[in-house]
Order: structure tokens, then C-alpha cells, then sequence
């Protein structure tokens, strides 16, 4: 519908950008106009409910095909260890009551076996992931940055930290990141890194059992003569969950 | 680090420009294709195209939902997963593929929901443009429920081009007048003001076509 010169802008209208009183005077004589911002006052309701336009991080469309091919070659080993051999099948009449209750025993131990390696690998779901944000200093010079940190338990308890950070810039000369676990006056180092600066830099960190308790993630640049790491010169920050 | 709505849109901006094309021959296709193709050697980049079209709709309203961008970050994983293991549940003679993604979409959050309803913790400063969009006196069921709206009206967004989204996201999400409108992107009043009439015009006649029309309405 094209809008004549005489009528209001009933757009702005609603949005609250024109003289009410004028526009409410055009409305009593002018059904037309009712019936456009009648309609217009619904879109108005329906984008108030609209969701916010955040576009997901760009890691987890990565994640998610990554997650799809452990899962394929978990199904694909699945499907090769029930698959008998030829060997198997010609002999499949003769030792068909002894060798098929072994072959199946052992496909279980090997998927048994799989899963549990998967599952303590670094490929397992992580059980935190927390968004590493910068601080306000450190933001100003990044572009394109985003990092996250996934938390997955291993076998010994200690808890695996998978760090992608996205564009984030190497340290100063002489100079090197820490990772740390803090909780109050409590500070636990899960260990030392550098970055690539442009892309994608993924490293694996790990920290005893006791950081699953910790409120927040530190990534502090430290300097390499120093005797020890001092975690003040904070670059990164993230919250872990549930805290 | 604060964020504030200008921030998030700002990058929202700059990754539109960034956001990645994919092939050719897979552009073409429709979301149906797609869905065949999850079940062939094309599988990862019929998911892809699948995530690009659909991955905002899917995290904000995830986000509306939850209130919180981790487990809107769990969400969007578990529901294309779930899109790839049950693509053989999808019959398009039942439904268009964005209402069986909404149907994944709702269950999905609703199992986080309660899942995670013990550990519900305080949103984060940097995020008060989600916690101001979460209704807490309603039930998970009730959020659930009302993100059919939701759905539908990011949809819509997601169909007008980006000079007319840009007015309607500044005007909603960015709380800016017409006029400052005008004076962050310099683009002149009269122009803005035009996008603004032709993307509410282009808005109701793509909401009207479904059920968000009704519950907009009620």
C-alpha cells in the first residue's frame, strides 16, 4: 500500500517519533489509516517477543561438525566390529553356537573400550564451556576476537581446559599468557601458553580436581624473566557456570 | 567487560560481512534438499547451509528461552545434532522444515530447562539486554510455548534485506529514535523513515501468513 502525501507516516507513529496529537486527529476521520495502524500495531507487539540478533559464536558451527564426525566414526567402528569376517561366515554353520557368542563378546569389550576412550578423550562433551571476555584494555585492540574454555574431567580426576581463542594477539616480546582457576583469594595455575595472534589459536591445559569449584577463569601475560607468574595483568576473564 | 546493545549490534554488523558463503551448488538448494543430503556424503555441508540459515534463529530465541548465552551455546549444538540423527523423522508433507526445526528447537530447551533448573545462576551484567527480555514470573512451559512468536517474527526478520532489518533492530534493540537512527548510520531521516514504513509492511504480510499472527494478536 503506497502511502498518500495527506496521510501521517503511521510507522512513526508507533514507533513513537510522531506528534501523537496530530496523527490522532488524521486517525478520527480517516478509517483507511485506522486500518493500517491496526495492522501496524501488531507487528509492533510481535517484534517486542522477537529474540535478540545475536549471531551464535562462530566456533560452534565448527563444534558441531566436529562433534558429527566423532559420532560417525564412533557408528562406523560400531558397524565394522558387528560385520564378521569372511572367515567367519564360511565357517558361520560349523561354530555357529561357540564363535558367534565370542565375536559378540569381543565387539563389546572393543565398543566398551572405544567409549571409554572416547569418553576420557578430549573429544568427550565438555561439562563446562565458559566465554573468555576481554578486558575493556585488552578489547580495544581486537578485532574479530572470540575464545572460549572447555572444561572435560579425565580419568585422574584432573580436569582437561581446551582453550580456542579466535584473533587474539601474541603476547609482548619476552612475554607469554597464564591460565588460572580463581576463587576468592584462591588462584590455580593450569598452565602457560602463547598465541598465533591472527586465527584460531587451540590449546590443551589441565588443572587438578579442586578448580571445578573455582567462580572464574583468568588469562594474565606474564613476563619470562619474572621468578614467578604474578596473574595480574589480566587479559581474559570468564565465569564458570552455576556460580 | 560490559556489552551493551549498540556493542552487540555493532558486531552483529560486522559479522553479516564476515558470515561465510557456501559453495554454489549448495545454495541452490532448498531446506528439504538439504535434509535429504544429511543422509549422503554432502552431509557436512548440507548441515552447514542448514546452520547458516536458520543458526540466529535457533540461538535467540534459545536465548530468550534460557537466559543465558552458555546454555544457548549447548542449545544451538544439541538441536543440529538432533537435525542430523532425525532427519528421518522430518516428512514435508507435514510441515514446512522451520516448523519442525522450532518443534527440535522447543524440546531441546525445554530438556535444558529443567536439566539445568538447579543451577540457574544470575545473567551477567554484560548481559542486561537478555535478562530484560526473559519473563521470570513465567513457567519453563510458558516460555516454551510463547517462543513460537519468537520464532516466527526472527524469521520474518530474517527475509527483509539488510538496510530495512538494520532500522527495525536499531529501532528495537538498539532503543534509538528515528532520527539518531539517522545520525549513526548517515543515512538521511526521510530514507530511514521510509525503511522503517516499507519493513513494517514487509513484516505483516510475512507474519500474517502463519500462526504468529494470531498469538501476536491475542
Amino acid at each position: 500500500m503506497k502511502y498518500p502525501e495527506s496521510h501521517p507516516d503511521l510507522a512513526a507513529f508507533v514507533l513513537g517519533g510522531l506528534e501523537a496529537e496530530e496523527a490522532r486527529r488524521h486517525l478520527a476521520s480517516c478509517s483507511r489509516c485506522r486500518d493500517e495502524l491496526e495492522g501496524l500495531e501488531k507487528v509492533n507487539r510481535a517484534l517486542e517477543a522477537a529474540p535478540p540478533p545475536v549471531d551464535p559464536p562462530a566456533y560452534l558451527k565448527d563444534e558441531i561438525l566436529s562433534r558429527m564426525r566423532v559420532e560417525k566414526r564412533s557408528r562406523s567402528n560400531y558397524v565394522d566390529s558387528k560385520k564378521p569376517s569372511k572367515t567367519h561366515r564360511s565357517y558361520r554353520s560349523k561354530y555357529l553356537g561357540v564363535v558367534l557368542p565370542s565375536v559378540a563378546a569381543a565387539a563389546m569389550v572393543a565398543i566398551v573400550a572405544l567409549g571409554i576412550f572416547f569418553g576420557l578423550a578430549r573429544e568427550q562433551a565438555p561439562v563446562a564451556t565458559i566465554r573468555l571476555i576481554p578486558t575493556p584494555e585488552e578489547a580495544a585492540g581486537l578485532d574479530g576476537y572470540w575464545g572460549v574454555a572447555k572444561i572435560r574431567p579425565q580419568a585422574s580426576d584432573n580436569q582437561q581446559v581446551e582453550l580456542r581463542l579466535n584473533n587474539f594477539d601474541e603476547p609482548e616480546p619476552d612475554s607469554y599468557y597464564e591460565l588460572w582457576f580463581v576463587s576468592g583469594d584462591r588462584r590455580i595455575s593450569a598452565g602457560s601458553f602463547t598465541s598465533v595472534g591472527k586465527g584460531e589459536t587451540r590449546v590443551w591445559l589441565n588443572a587438578p580436581p579442586e578448580v571445578r569449584s573455582f567462580d572464574t577463569l583468568l588469562i594474565t601475560e606474564e613476563q619470562l624473566d619474572s621468578a614467578t607468574a604474578s596473574g595480574t595483568a589480566v587479559a581474559l576473564e570468564g565465569e564458570m557456570p552455576g556460580r | 567487560m560490559s556489552i551493551t546493545v549498540g556493542d552487540v549490534l555493532e558486531s552483529e554488523k560486522k559479522s553479516r560481512g564476515l558470515r561465510p558463503v557456501t559453495s554454489g551448488r549448495m545454495d541452490a538448494l532448498s531446506d528439504e534438499q538439504c535434509m535429504i543430503r544429511l543422509d549422503g556424503p554432502e552431509v557436512e555441508a548440507a548441515i552447514a547451509q542448514l546452520y547458516d540459515r536458520y543458526g540466529r534463529t535457533v540461538f535467540g530465541v534459545g536465548l530468550k528461552i534460557l537466559g543465558d548465552h552458555s546454555l544457548a551455546e549447548e542449545l544451538i549444538q544439541e538441536v543440529f545434532l538432533k537435525v542430523w540423527r532425525s532427519s528421518s523423522t522430518f516428512d514435508p508433507s507435514l510441515g514446512s522444515f522451520s516448523t519442525w526445526l522450532f518443534r527440535v528447537t522447543r524440546s531441546v530447551a525445554l530438556d535444558l530447562y529443567r536439566k539445568r533448573a538447579r543451577r540457574v545462576h544470575p545473567i551477567p551484567e554484560g548481559d542486561s539486554h537478555i535478562a530484560t527480555m526473559r519473563d521470570r514470573s513465567a513457567g519453563p512451559q510458558e516460555i516454551v510455548d510463547e517462543s513460537w512468536l519468537s520464532w516466527r517474527v526472527s524469521r520474518a526478520l530474517e527475509t527483509l534485506d539488510a538496510p530495512h532489518r538494520e532500522v527495525i533492530e536499531l529501532a528495537y534493540f538498539g532503543g534509538l529514535s528515528q532520527r539518531e537512527i539517522s545520525q549513526r548510520t548517515g543515512v538521511p531521516l526521510g530514507t530511514v523513515k521510509t525503511r522503517t514504513a516499507k519493513a513494517f509492511r514487509s513484516l505483516r504480510e510475512e507474519l500474517s501468513l502463519g500462526d504468529a499472527w494470531q498469538v501476536a494478536t491475542r
